[in-house]
């Protein structure tokens, strides 16, 4: 499918907040009640639409454990956008937004748009972290900010989709190199013609007999 | 605009093992250049390039499948080149034993990753149900130059075309003869036929004819699909609790290990300090680490003799363009009739001669190392593929100097002594490593097998600890880019491999484990079954010895055993035959004439594998006489490999 533009995001927090959880209910619109802990780094996808605009969202769900810290710092590079999350039931994921912060302005584009997200607002009765603080934060460091449950998909949608708008607004008012991938926004495709055509690469996932690959 | 930078990966996409040298190709738009350039027969040349372009690719674009990346976004995502993500299993349990896998894109120099790596896991099943099921587990990693088709193909075929193999010589490798006694296996010979065969030379002949013969299923391939280049194959195979390794090209394969010996702390004084025998931290385990290397690179300069010798052997192909000699200095036309110093053919040191005309001919090895080149051409001498390409400049064909032949190491894990209370199983059957150059153009072995422990150290526990050591090895080679976009080590500033990186990270011990408890479960049954079909022993026995042919000897079988083992019997059979389905669904994998150019190639191995066959009734008689019980298929193994399966179905259902 064609787009007009690709924006990409990179999803960063504690572990456990819900990061994966979130790209699912954006992606797949459904929700995984057990942890399944990231190793290294997932890709989702999803079109949108902004101003009649055919938006390809392409994001990176990075591994929240410290573990993964320093592999996921190469990431920032060429990413357009940022969901930084931390879990409104645990106090100290909120504590750790600051090193999160540092280490995404530090090793990012000046421009990437940054949304702090305080997620599993459905839990609100072990809620340990206030919705005010959360938007203190947010007005303190210019981010922009949302409380979500990617239980009850509440926010979800809007969380990625605001997002996108900042940065196509951003694009609008020129702040964007756009010709340079590594801000992370491609121009759609006009014309590919050094991609041998890629058919589906998920039409071999048949083939059950032997223990294969 | 954003084109322009995929159209200069397009153009530098050789520069690994295909002359990194050479200028930028003129054209952008004809990358299949590199087959060079005959003026004469430009127009000829384009004409079939053309014709290429047209073909379809065999096998679909995509990334080993216990990655599971299903989808082509997330195929682009894992090959961007300005971020080279480190790609690891998103479910460790897809892969046996733990063990780790880790993968990133190259910088730019091909769209795709080029890297291939596989793994599969297999039963050995007798039909007529005489022996032990054996199974077997095997991993390949593949590096592709010149496109990413051989790799691929390699990576979806290889381990069916291995099963046809060792399905072949199935009743010598089956045989119980040796199973109790530590002996390595030797078959009886009949006496005209004056060589004694092991299992062990079964396996690796094993290996090497399925080595062929995936380098001429390429070769036939080419009718109908789209050239697929060329690819190194590193293939490890865990069977009967030995660790087979086969190498063909510049992946290679390493074993890292770590000796732990108790400190001898009172020997440790020297003329100024007297080190207290006292200190219990002083008397702590030493640990020693060090890698054994269980593959041989092959690039020219590592081949150099057999390249040689094949030029002198067959001087046309060199179609006088080429010399068979190496000079100390490249000579120029003003050194003509000047003494030069250089090697001729196979000579390992150097001599002068006086410089002729024929020697300005390009030497058939050039250069040093890594960048050593065949024909000014490749960089890797032996794997699959490669069928068309010609070298540069000449558009001399490549391939008869190169060969799929690989060299096969061998590792007995039962002769392997691990004292439990130092429980360093890791260290000493080791921590299996196979990766392609891109790791080791810039890691030592020694340094890797450091990195290998250092990081089990820090993730004791973890289900997924050897999956952090492929990801922290692919990381260092990787290393970070620096404001000018340059790749660079973390720990000096030297440049960190532009390459495509694949690494798994097998413990080898996990796997012995596992076929111990397999050899256990097995003598358990055995021994359940003998004590219920004792009572009628000597029935039994007069079956087996009166039906020693295959079909019938199976049918009396069944009459003795109960339900539940027909159906495992029938299990076993349903996953052959799907098997055999599976290989025959891989588009045109034309068995038939694979068989007859093996039976070429290896004529001396089809020779000696038909004629053990000729002397099995001999053996099934002697066989039979021994064993009166009939043997059960083992159960447990193969529930193991359905419930995988299921998981893995499983899995993939939920995950995306
Ligand atoms: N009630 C509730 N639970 C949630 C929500 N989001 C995530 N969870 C749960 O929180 C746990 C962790 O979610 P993940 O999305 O796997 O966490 P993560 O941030 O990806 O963690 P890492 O991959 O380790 O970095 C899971 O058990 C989820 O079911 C939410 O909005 N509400
Ligand atoms: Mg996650």
């Amino acid at each position: 499918m064609s787009y007009a533009y690709l924006f990409k995001y990179i999803i960063i927090g504690d572990t456990g907040v819900g990061k994966s959880c979130l790209l699912l209910q954006f992606t797949d619109k459904r929700f995984q009640p057990v942890h399944d802990l990231t190793i290294g780094v997932e890709f989702g996808a999803r079109m949108i639409t902004i101003d009649g605009k055919q938006i390809k969202l392409q994001i990176w769900d990075t591994a929240g454990q410290e573990a993964f810290r320093s592999i996921t710092r190469s990431y920032y590079r060429g990413a357009a956008g940022a969901l930084l999350v931390y879990d409104i039931t645990r106090r100290e994921t909120f504590n750790h937004l600051t090193t999160w912060l540092e280490d995404a302005r530090q090793h990012s584009n000046s421009n990437m748009v940054i949304m702090l997200i305080g997620n599993k607002s459905d839990l609100d009765s072990r809620r340990e972290v206030k919705k005010e603080e959360g938007e203190a934060f947010a007005r303190e460091h210019g981010l922009v900010f949302m409380e979500t449950s990617a239980r009850t998909a509440a926010n979800v949608e809007e969380a990625f989709i605001n997002t996108a708008k900042e940065i196509y607004e951003k694009i609008q008012e020129g702040v964007f190199d756009i010709n340079n991938e590594a801000n992370g926004i491609k121009i759609g495709q006009q014309h590919s013609p050094t991609n041998p055509s890629l058919p589906g690469a998920g039409n071999q996932a048949g083939s059950a007999s032997s223990g294969c690959c | 605009m954003s084109n322009m930078f995929s159209i200069t990966n397009i153009k530098n996409r050789f520069i690994s093992v295909i002359a990194p040298d050479i200028p930028p190709l003129p054209s952008a738009h004809n990358h299949q250049l590199h087959r060079g350039n005959i003026s004469g027969a430009a127009s000829n040349y384009q004409l079939r390039m053309a014709h290429q372009q047209k073909k379809p690719d065999k096998f679909a674009y995509a990334r080993p499948r216990f990655l599971q990346l299903l989808t082509i976004d997330e195929l682009r995502a894992s090959a961007d080149h300005n971020v080279r993500p480190i790609i690891v299993p998103r479910d460790t349990n897809l892969l046996p034993w733990g063990t780790g896998y880790a993968e990133c894109v190259n910088s730019g120099k091909s769209e795709w990753n080029e890297d291939q790596a596989a793994f599969a896991r297999q039963v050995l099943s007798d039909p007529t149900h005489t022996h032990p099921d054996l199974p077997y587990t095997y991993f390949g990693i593949f590096d592709g130059h010149a496109g990413y088709g051989a790799a691929l193909a390699a990576s979806h075929q290889f381990h069916h075309i291995l099963h046809e193999k060792l399905v072949d010589c199935l009743e010598l490798l089956l045989s119980r003869e040796s199973d109790n006694s530590n002996q390595e296996s030797v078959f009886p010979h009949p006496s005209q036929f004056h060589r004694r065969v092991s299992k062990d030379e079964l396996i690796i002949g094993a290996l090497e004819s399925a080595f062929f013969n995936m380098d001429s299923l390429l070769a036939q391939d080419r009718d109908r699909y789209r050239d697929a280049g060329g690819c190194t194959a590193c293939v490890a195979l865990f069977i009967n609790g030995k660790l087979f390794v086969a190498n063909a090209g510049d992946s290679r394969a390493v074993l890292s290990q770590r000796k732990i010996s108790i400190a001898c702390v009172e020997k440790k004084t020297t003329s100024t300090a007297i080190v207290p025998a006292t200190s219990s931290e002083a008397g702590a385990d030493i640990q020693e680490v060090f890698a054994v290397p269980f593959s041989f690179d092959h690039t020219p300069e590592t081949e150099r003799h057999r390249l040689l010798t094949v030029a002198r052997l067959k001087p046309h192909l060199m179609e006088k363009q080429y010399a068979a000699m190496e000079y100390a200095k490249r000579p120029h036309m003003k050194d003509l009739g000047q003494r030069i110093l250089c090697r001729q053919g196979t000579m390992k040191g150097w001599t002068y001669k006086t410089l002729t005309r024929e020697d300005l001919r390009m030497p058939v090895v050039t250069g040093e190392g890594k960048r050593s080149r065949l024909l000014g051409t490749l960089g890797v001498t032996r794997g699959f593929g490669d069928h068309d390409l010609l070298a540069i400049n000449t558009g001399t064909q490549i391939k008869p100097y190169l060969t799929p032949q690989p060299e096969v190491v061998i590792r007995d894990l039962s002769k392997i002594v691990s004292i439990p209370d130092e429980n360093n199983e890791d260290g000493d059957y080791g921590i299996l490593v196979m990766a392609t150059d891109g790791l080791w153009d810039v890691s030592e072995n020694d340094a890797v097998a450091r990195t290998v422990f250092q990081t089990l150290a820090k993730y004791p526990t973890e289900k997924h600890r050897y999956t952090m050591v492929a990801q922290e090895l692919v990381a260092r080679a990787r290393g970070k880019i620096n404001d000018s976009g340059h790749w660079r080590l973390a720990d000096s500033k030297a440049a960190a491999t532009v390459d495509d990186i694949s690494v798994i990270v097998i413990p080898v011990y996990q796997y012995y484990k596992e076929h111990v408890e397999w050899e256990k479960k097995y003598a358990e049954l055995q021994q359940k079954r003998q004590s219920v079909i004792c009572p009628s022993a000597t029935e039994a026995r007069e079956d087996e010895i009166f039906l020693v042919n295959g079909v019938e000897k199976a049918h009396v079988e069944e009459e003795h055993e109960d339900d539940e083992e027909e159906e495992v019997v029938v299990e076993v059979n349903r996953q052959q035959a799907q098997a055999t389905i599976d290989l025959e669904e891989e588009r045109h994998s034309n068995i038939e004439s694979i068989k007859e150019v093996v039976e070429l190639v290896d004529n001396e191995l089809t020779e000696a594998i038909s004629a053990l066959y000729a002397a099995d009734s001999t053996e099934d008689d002697k066989n039979s006489e021994k064993d009166s019980t009939v043997d059960t298929p083992e159960k447990t193994n193969k529930s193991t490999q359905q419930q995988q399966q299921h998981h893995r179905n499983r899995n993939r259902k939920d995950k995306r």
